[in-house]
């Protein structure tokens, strides 16, 4: 097994030659046995690049490795699930298992399959029409996580699930990660829920790569500051700053020391999500190169 | 609390709904225009044709005597064939309408719209589901009896006097369901299974299979079946004779009688085209008013 | 960090080939299709296998009372009887079931087998699990073309039974079909079962190209359609053809086999259409005809005509199969 999950290199795809490029330069590295948060807009290039990574299209510039080869010939080790998860509507769900069974002849677990589904409360004789969204996501994981993968991808995993069911299943994607170290990209508008499972970060914007890098190394970079309007926050960079009336707020990545008249302060994950997300000219911030602090 | 009236909802225009039918299958509609125009075009073309083509067809003899016309110069005459394969090819197509009608209807009319969500879509819009189909089926059938029914008066036209050695005999199957409202009454019962097939499966692929099977069937029964609609007429007369080519013959028994040669010949002149036709539009109306009446209490079931 | 264990062997204990469990996985997918393929085989076999035992019988028999077969035959002889028109009916089923086979194989690919999984993700969903799309796409092709070639080519056989049957009377009650007659000299030969896998291999291409179902579909049919007109149309230039010249006190030429082109010689071997003062005294002389001629097909044409048709219909079939290999590599850029 390799130590690196996937590494991008000025990867970039186009849809067509008058729109916008879906993704722009991306370079980042994913080492393996992270479960990584991958986050951004609508319309930044998640989908696309986990459709990149799973091999299922090809980029327009630059080249993405994926378990130390090519995405076609990590396929045997990588699971993907799609956003919308599709699935065979006229098979039951013991015939979903069974196709994923059949397909994957070298690397099924019946029994990991099964079990997920049973502890959804399944029967497996129900068609994979009857069944509600957050129960289709749960097959669809099924489907997933029966392959053994060594690399997990999941476009939008918990988008319909009820607040129960989002927790129990990332408990079972937590512990089979833990268990296996399985690495897992997981992209995802829902920050908060994120910071207590993530240990990666990879937040995309307008196509290209903001930040990546550990979650808690990229943390520790930024500081929110708050402080009378009019002062000067050179050298420091500045990733977002607001001010109302005479305050004002910033969220910067401090090239030293702080100068008295400013107050310092943690940022949460969500914070430094959403002032990323709200100035898209903040230079990107990438920890992840092979031999950075880990 | 202030007093909620209840407000009626703003009727929907009928403009309205036709106007968003016509724009969900535009592709359809625009086919639809296409093949109506190219085919009424062929048949003002053919009807052209006409004259040169029953002077291909006269009598004639060899060598060239009272007035007749060589033989070989009567046969060197193409276009008496352009003529009648050109009618025979219009005749096929129209009575063939039923089966494309009837897979678009169980597919991409009703199957798919209840398949990807779309018509839950419209139906909580300002219009109901009943106005919904309605809508849905009664602009297509206005469309169907306009073009099929306009295209049949061309036909007759262009087939001018129905000599059947150009234009086929009345009772060939083609020809008989092309020259009257038969051809329309194919159409809308077309429609109707397919309507009916699209609620039942609710999914676009089986009902399109399904409808296309069923009017296979209805067609191919009622073909079979066309000479039993309308009583025969029987005659019996010692001795042989012959029927002319204009009869449409059901039986024939040659058997002696008391050592009497007696033959009796059971068919249909020509003068039960008319009755034939009325019956049969009968039927099969009355299969698409059944279709379309199970596909609204189907509907309706359906609703709270 | 997390413990980097090594992935546990899973505990799988068979050892099947990614072939055989895509081979299964599909016929468990597409088990609708195959129960009405079997169908269909199975109604248009009994057609012909009644049509071939008791219906024959029972047809000959109606026939010779009626005494049809005697050396004037009454006029009731024009119309089938009761058992000659379900022997007729049987034939014309069988026919027709191979007719439209094409049709609805090439809507079938267009819009199930591919289409539909190309618009709801579940193509995409195969291709990331260990098959690949390479091997998806040659499955879909493989797996219907091996069930399509095997029922058509059963049918085939039978078919050629019944018209031996047929011939071998002494005075053949079928005589209203002649063996190049269009849906005739297709099932009787390799054309049927070819022309089912064009029409596979282009709905599949359709529905690689357009990738939603109804418009696959119908973009399928309507491609299969053509194909086949155009072939009718060409079917009588796919072989050299024999020449017959008949003098001009024999008349123009009559035979009984697939008449290509009929005419007039001169004297110099040119060929000319038959005048319209033909018969007239003293026509020939001044349009200086001096034979007739036709180009024909016999009966010995058969096999010859039906490989140089089945070998288009196989090059069509390459064609769109290869492009849609093409397409696929282009979208995914696998590999394998």
């Amino acid at each position: 097994m390799t130590d690196t999950a996937i590494e991008a290199a000025g990867l970039g795809r186009r849809f067509g030659r008058r729109r916008a490029p879906a993704l722009d330069g991306c370079t980042f590295r994913l080492p393996a046995g992270r479960v990584c948060a991958l986050t951004g807009p609508n319309g930044a290039g998640k989908s696309t690049l986990l459709a990149l990574a799973a091999g299922l299209l090809r980029p327009t510039e630059g080249g993405i490795t994926v378990l130390g080869t090519t995405p076609a010939a990590a396929r045997e080790r990588l699971a993907y699930v799609a956003q919308h998860k599709p699935l065979h509507p006229q098979l039951t769900i013991a015939g979903t298992l069974r196709l994923g069974r059949d397909l994957n002849p070298r690397r099924w677990d019946a029994r990991v399959a099964e079990r997920i589904v049973a502890e959804g409360g399944l029967d497996p004789d129900t068609k994979i029409r009857a069944l509600s969204g957050g129960q289709r996501t749960r097959v669809a994981l099924a489907l997933a996580l029966g392959k053994r993968p060594e690399l997990l991808l999941l476009d939008e995993p918990m988008a319909d699930l009820d607040p129960l069911a989002r927790h129990q299943l990332t408990a079972t994607l937590m512990a089979d990660a833990a268990d296996h170290g399985t690495t897992v990209v997981m992209s995802s508008h829902v920050v908060a829920e994120l910071e207590g499972s993530c240990d990666h970060l990879l937040l995309l914007g307008s196509g290209r790569v903001r930040l990546a890098g550990p979650l808690d190394d990229l943390l520790a970079a930024h500081t929110l500051v708050t402080g009378r309007a009019g002062k000067a926050l050179d050298p420091h960079t500045v990733v977002e700053s607001r001010a109302t009336g005479r305050q004002l707020t910033a969220l910067v990545r401090p090239a030293g020391p702080l100068g008295d008249g400013f107050q310092s302060d943690r940022p949460s994950l969500e914070e430094v999500v959403l002032a990323h997300l709200r100035s898209p000219d903040a230079p990107p911030l990438l920890l992840d190169r092979r031999g950075a602090a880990v | 609390m202030t007093a909620l009236g209840t407000a009626t909802a703003p009727a929907v225009p009928p403009g309205g709904l036709v106007r968003t039918v016509a724009r969900t299958h535009r592709t359809a509609l625009v086919l639809t225009l296409l093949v109506l125009a190219t085919a009424t075009a062929a048949l003002a073309w053919l009807h052209s044709l006409g004259d040169e083509a029953r002077a291909g067809n006269r009598a004639c003899a060899t060598p060239p005597t009272d007035g007749l016309p060589s033989c070989a110069a009567v046969e060197a005459i193409t276009v008496d064939e352009t003529y009648a394969s050109g009618l025979a090819v219009i005749a096929t197509v129209l009575s063939w309408v039923m089966f494309p009608v009837a897979a678009w209807a169980g597919g991409a009319l009703v199957g798919r719209e209840l398949e990807s969500g779309t018509a839950q879509l419209a139906w909580t819009q300002s219009v109901g589901p009943l106005r919904w189909l309605a809508a849905k089926l009664a602009a297509p059938a206005a469309l169907l009896t306009a073009g099929t029914g306009g295209l049949v008066l061309v036909n007759v036209w262009a087939r001018g006097d129905s000599n059947p050695n150009l234009a086929g005999d009345w009772y060939y199957p083609d020809v008989f369901v092309s020259t009257g409202p038969v051809a329309v009454a194919y159409a809308l019962a077309g429609l109707a299974l397919g309507a009916l097939a699209g609620l039942v499966w609710r999914r676009a692929l089986p009902a399109a299979g399904v409808a296309l099977a069923a009017s296979l069937l209805l067609h191919s029964l009622l073909e079979r079946h066309r000479e039993d609609l309308w009583p025969s007429v029987t005659r019996t007369e010692a001795g042989s004779f012959e029927l002319p080519r204009s009869a449409l013959q059901v039986a024939w028994a040659d058997s002696p009688v008391n050592g009497v040669p007696v033959t009796r010949a059971t068919f249909h002149p020509e003068s039960h085209f008319w009755p034939l036709q009325y019956v049969e539009t009968g039927l099969l109306l009355a299969v698409a008013a059944t279709a379309t009446a199970a596909a609204f209490v189907l509907l309706a079931r359906r609703l709270p | 960090m997390t413990a980097l264990d090594t992935v546990t062997a899973p505990a799988v204990t068979r050892h099947t080939s990614p072939s055989r469990g895509l081979v299964l996985a599909m016929l468990r997918l597409h088990r609708t299709a195959l129960l009405f393929w079997l169908g269909l085989v199975v109604v248009a076999a009994g057609a012909l296998l009644w049509a071939m035992g008791p219906g024959a019988d029972a047809a000959w028999a109606e026939y010779t009372d009626l005494g049809c077969d005697q050396a004037a035959p009454n006029l009731g002889c024009d119309s089938p009887g009761p058992a000659n028109s379900r022997y007729q009916t049987a034939v014309t089923v069988a026919i027709g079931l191979v007719r439209l086979l094409p049709l609805l194989t090439g809507a079938w690919a267009g819009g199930a087998l591919i289409g539909r999984e190309l618009e709801n993700g579940t193509a995409q969903l195969a291709w990331t699990q260990s098959v690949g799309p390479a091997r998806w796409l040659a499955a879909k092709l493989a797996v219907p073309a091996l069930l399509l070639v095997t029922g058509t080519l059963t049918l085939t056989l039978l078919h050629r039974m019944l018209w031996s049957a047929d011939r071998g009377a002494a005075i053949n009650v079928m005589g209203w079909r002649a063996w190049h007659d269009t849906g005739v000299f297709e099932v009787n030969g390799t054309i049927a079962a070819a022309e089912a896998l064009a029409a596979l291999a282009l709905g599949v291409l359709a529905g690689m190209l357009l990738r939603r179902t109804l418009p696959a579909l119908g973009v399928a049919v309507l491609t299969v359609m053509s194909l086949v007109y155009v072939l009718d149309a060409l079917r009588p230039y796919l072989w050299p053809v024999k020449t017959v010249v008949t003098s001009l006190d024999d008349g123009t030429p009559g035979i009984d086999s697939m008449i290509v082109e009929t005419g007039a010689m001169t004297a110099s071997g040119a060929r000319v259409p038959i005048p319209s003062c033909s018969g007239e005294p003293g026509c020939d002389a001044r349009t200086g005809i001096t034979h007739y001629y036709a180009d024909y097909h016999p009966a010995s044409h058969f096999w010859p005509l039906q490989l140089m048709e089945t070998g288009l219909l196989l090059a069509v079939a390459a064609l769109a199969a290869a492009t849609a290999f093409v397409l696929l590599r282009r979208r995914t850029g696998a590999a394998v």
